[in-house]
Parts: C-alpha cells; structure tokens; sequence
C-alpha cells in the first residue's frame, strides 16, 4: 500500500529497523480567536481563560490529528510538530506528524493507555534509538501557562534607576509561570501513562499580540516507558569513534 | 581579586510550583520516580550508558536591574559594579538551579545553559536563566564535587560520557566575567590613522585586557573549588540593553575537572567512514 510522509529516506529505513512502517501524514488544525482578560495593574498573576484557551485550541488540533492517526489504524505517530500562526487576533493551531503501524500485528502494545496511538515528536533516528535502548514513545505532552507579569509602581522604579539590584518580582513572575507550565506537562505525560519520564523537552517563551507584559510560556516533551516485553532487542554498548568527514 | 567574589545566596525555600514540580520528580511513599529532562534522545541514551539517569529537569532565574556605570571618554578601563552585578546575577540563578537539585536528590546537573533574556517591558532589565537536567548515578560513588554540592557542568550528554570514558568527572560550571569600557580615540589620534593599515595598540590592549580578566576569574573559580582544570571553555561578547557601544562584557564559561580514581584506560577511538554527509 502507497503511504505518505514527511520522513527522510533515512528515517524510513530506522522506522521500518525496529520493526515499524509508514502509513499516512496525518494533520490536524483549530482556528481560535485569541481573547483578552484584565488583570490588576501591579499583580503577578496567571491569566487562567486565556491560558486555557492557547491550551486547548491546541488540544483540539492534537485530538483531530489522533481522529486520523485511528481512522488510518495506525499504531503511532512520529515526528509531531506544533504550529501557530496568528493574524490578528486570530490564530490557526496545526499538528503534522507521520502515523506508523507496528508490522507484526502486535501494535495494541505500544498504544497508550487509552488505546490511542502513542504520538512523540521524535524524529526518525531518535525513535529507532529510543526503541532499541528499550523504551517506548507514550505521548507528546505539553503544559501552558499565560502570565500577567505585575508593573512597577512608580516608587519601586525610581528606587532602582541608577541601582544594579535583583527585582524580585519580576524573577518570581516569570519562574512561577515556568514551573507551572512544566508541571503541567508532566501531568499530562503521566495520564497518558508514561511511565518512566518526559525526554526532549523545551521551553519556549513567546508573547502573541498582547500588552508586552504578558507572557506564554510553553512546555514540551515526548513522555516515554520502558518496553516490558523479555525478548526486546537491545543495542550494543556505544563505542568512540572517529568521524572520516570533519577533517 | 578581592572586590569580585562570588554572592553569599541564603537558601530560601523553592517557590510553592517549583515545590510541587520537584516532590512529583521525585517520588517516594509509593509514587515511583518520574523524570523530566531537555535531553535529546541521544544523550539520555548515554547518560544511562555511563551508569547515570536523569533526575529531571532543574531551573533557576533572576531579573536584575542593570544599572548605568560611566567609563571615562578615553580610557580604557573596567566597569567594575557592572561585572559585579552581572555576575551576581547569574550567579543567583544558577545557585536556585542548584537548590533544585539539591532537592531532588541528585549528584550533578548536566547540559547547563545560561540564556539571557530581555523583555519588552524593561529596557534596563535582564533575565538570567539557567536550564539543566539533573542526574543520579545508579550505584553510589563519589560524584558531587568536593564543597558536597551536586556536580554542575555545560556539557552535553555525548561529551559527558566520553569525559567518564576518558577517566574524567566534572566538578562544576564555573565563570568568569568583565564589563569594560574601551576608550574613544582622540580627535588627533583619529588624524593620524586616516587612510593608513596599522594596528590600533589601544583597541587591541583593551580587548585582550577584558578578555584574560574574565578567563583568569574563571580559572580561579575552578581552582576554589579545588579542580584540576577546565574543558569546553567558550568566551563570549555581550553588550546589555541601552549601554554606550563602547562598553562590552566577555564572559568566559567552562567545566571544571578531576580526575577519576579508579579508572581502568580510556578505549582507543576507531576510525569510521560514514555514508551520508
């Protein structure tokens, strides 16, 4: 059967190695209209309707790529990436990634524990290795967080024009919106039933049209578990080696 | 030497989030471990083949005021409260990194990076981050440095293995800085260059100045705390919001070392070819 994907020829081989094939590049979108909400003037606090929203729109996109991963009865998907484009004040979330089926029939396994696909925005190569060093990809997990960073009144900023000193709460703003959007991930990486922990996880800060003082913060990570299964086939002890091209 | 030393930062409880977070990582009372790490695949691969696994992912952070310090029109000179309070800066963010750590039970923290960042909302304000993954070593050695912290170090999961391998441990991620303000020329001296190819000994000797301060400060830091050396040192050139272009901070970064006792030899590299470019 004729598949489609976005992996490399590469990636290909090391998927099909560990004993996966492609299936379809499955997708999915939402279309949100990115509101507002007030908060006092000099209050560090989470934005939580706002925060909610730019985490479901993507929830949303995330599920309806799933619809296609089940639909195409894939056992996974790999290589999952996660857009945004906004106009305005609307906003087009996206979810690409390439759906693989296990080819031994034995793919219930590796599924979450829902029965969904497992999805990881792991590349093809990291995939093969993940498998090969015996564990498994559960879930691409995210946490966000919207953040109201307080303003300084006009007494604390003339207190430090010409004085290099820590503000703290500005450092307590941003720390906490980081740590709850981290938090957040992990929780979602653990309903999904990764076991073992989140690996490949970023942070990205970004700041969509609002007043400049608050914040999204964004967590991701790919959650994993160890393969429970005896007769798994492991990799070799790394070696060092030499590369014949860097000189 | 004696006006640039490291702040003395009280150990203050984690933040109620930062808490919560860590307590999860952590496990215990029937919760199994659960890590969290901005490892790639790769590395965490072998991170676990030197014998280590990933604790999870540890943050510190401050916002620090910079404020203005004048540097004379032609001299070249350092800007002495300004390197203090960068470094201060990063210094308190990686000591909160640290406390993270610490509370997670772990023996060293890997990958360690120190981003700035500056935000629309205050010209004059700088964020230090620092982002690393802790670990733990399976069997209990000798892996925190010798001050009983975790180990802390800026390399990556490929160049920490081959650091074991090559009978090495790291002891901590040490720094060096100097902001310095290097002199304008006379309108004279200006006259004389004019269409002519010389060296600019006034240039020159302020860049080459500012540079072996922050790399001689480094080395200190790592000989306090009782290393043997430095691997991976990288020098870098900031210029901080709103300062005169006159004025740059270089910023010298490494690992410190020391030796592993019982190491048997390091294996010979083999030579590969690979296929693909």
């Amino acid at each position: 059967m004729a598949f489609t994907s976005d992996l490399t020829v590469d990636e290909v081989l090391l998927i099909e190695e560990v004993g996966f094939e492609p299936v379809d590049l499955v997708m999915g979108s939402s279309y949100f209209h990115i509101g507002w909400q007030n908060a006092p003037w000099t209050t560090n606090m989470e934005l939580g309707d706002v925060g909610r929203m730019m985490h479901g729109a993507r929830r949303v996109a995330l599920d309806r790529m799933m619809q296609h991963a089940i639909a195409a009865q894939a056992d996974g998907v790999v290589g999952v990436r996660l857009e945004l484009e906004r106009e305005g004040h609307n906003a087009e979330f996206t979810v690409i990634g390439t759906a693989v089926r296990r080819r031994a029939g034995d793919g219930v396994r590796w599924r979450q524990a829902s029965g969904a696909p497992f999805t990881c925005d792991l590349s093809g190569g990291d995939f093969w290795a993940l498998v090969r060093a015996g564990f498994r990809p559960v879930v691409f997990s995210f946490g966000v967080c919207v953040y109201h960073v307080a303003h300084q009144t006009l007494g604390q900023w003339f207190s430090s024009v010409g004085v290099n000193t820590e503000m703290p709460a500005f450092t307590q703003g941003l720390y906490d919106a980081r740590e709850l959007a981290m938090g957040r991930m992990q929780w979602d990486a653990q309903a999904a039933g990764a076991t073992a922990g989140l690996v490949g996880v970023s942070i990205e800060e970004s700041s969509h049209g609002w007043d400049q003082h608050v914040i999204e913060m964004i967590a991701i990570g790919t959650g994993v578990a160890p393969i429970e299964d005896a007769t798994h086939e492991t990799h070799e002890a790394p070696r060092v080696v030499i590369g014949a091209q860097d000189w | 030497m004696a006006n640039y030393q490291r702040p003395q930062t009280q150990r203050q409880p984690l933040p109620q989030h930062a808490a919560e977070r860590i307590a999860r990582m952590r496990g215990g009372q029937g919760q199994a471990r659960f890590f969290t790490s901005d490892l790639s695949v790769k590395e965490f691969l072998l991170v676990r083949e030197a014998g280590f696994e990933p604790a999870g992912l540890v943050m510190g952070s401050s916002i620090y005021h910079v404020g203005l310090q004048r540097g004379a029109y032609n001299q070249n000179q350092e800007l002495g409260m300004l390197t203090q309070a960068l470094y201060q800066a990063r210094e308190l963010a990686m000591a909160r990194m640290e406390e993270e750590a610490v509370e997670l039970g772990a023996d060293g923290v890997i990958g360690v990076r120190l981003k700035i960042n500056r935000h629309a909302w205050g010209e004059a304000l700088v964020e230090f981050v620092a982002l690393g993954t802790a670990v733990f070593a399976r069997t209990p050695g000798t892996w925190k440095a010798p001050s009983g912290a975790p180990f802390s170090s800026d390399l990556s999961g490929q160049d920490f293995w081959m650091l074991l391998k090559s009978g090495f441990r790291p002891i901590s991620l040490v720094m060096g800085n100097c902001v310095y303000h290097i002199a304008h020329q006379s309108l004279g001296g200006w006259f004389k260059t004019v269409g002519t190819n010389c060296e600019m000994p006034n240039f020159t000797q302020a860049l080459y100045d500012a540079r072996e301060l922050a790399m001689e400060r480094m080395q200190y830091e790592a000989q306090l705390d009782g290393a043997q050396g430095v691997v991976g040192t990288e020098v870098y050139e900031h210029t901080h919001g709103g300062w005169d272009s006159h004025v740059l901070e270089f910023l010298a970064i490494g690992t410190s070392v020391l030796p592993i006792e019982t190491h048997e030899q390091p294996p010979a590299p083999q030579l590969v070819m690979t296929v693909n470019e």
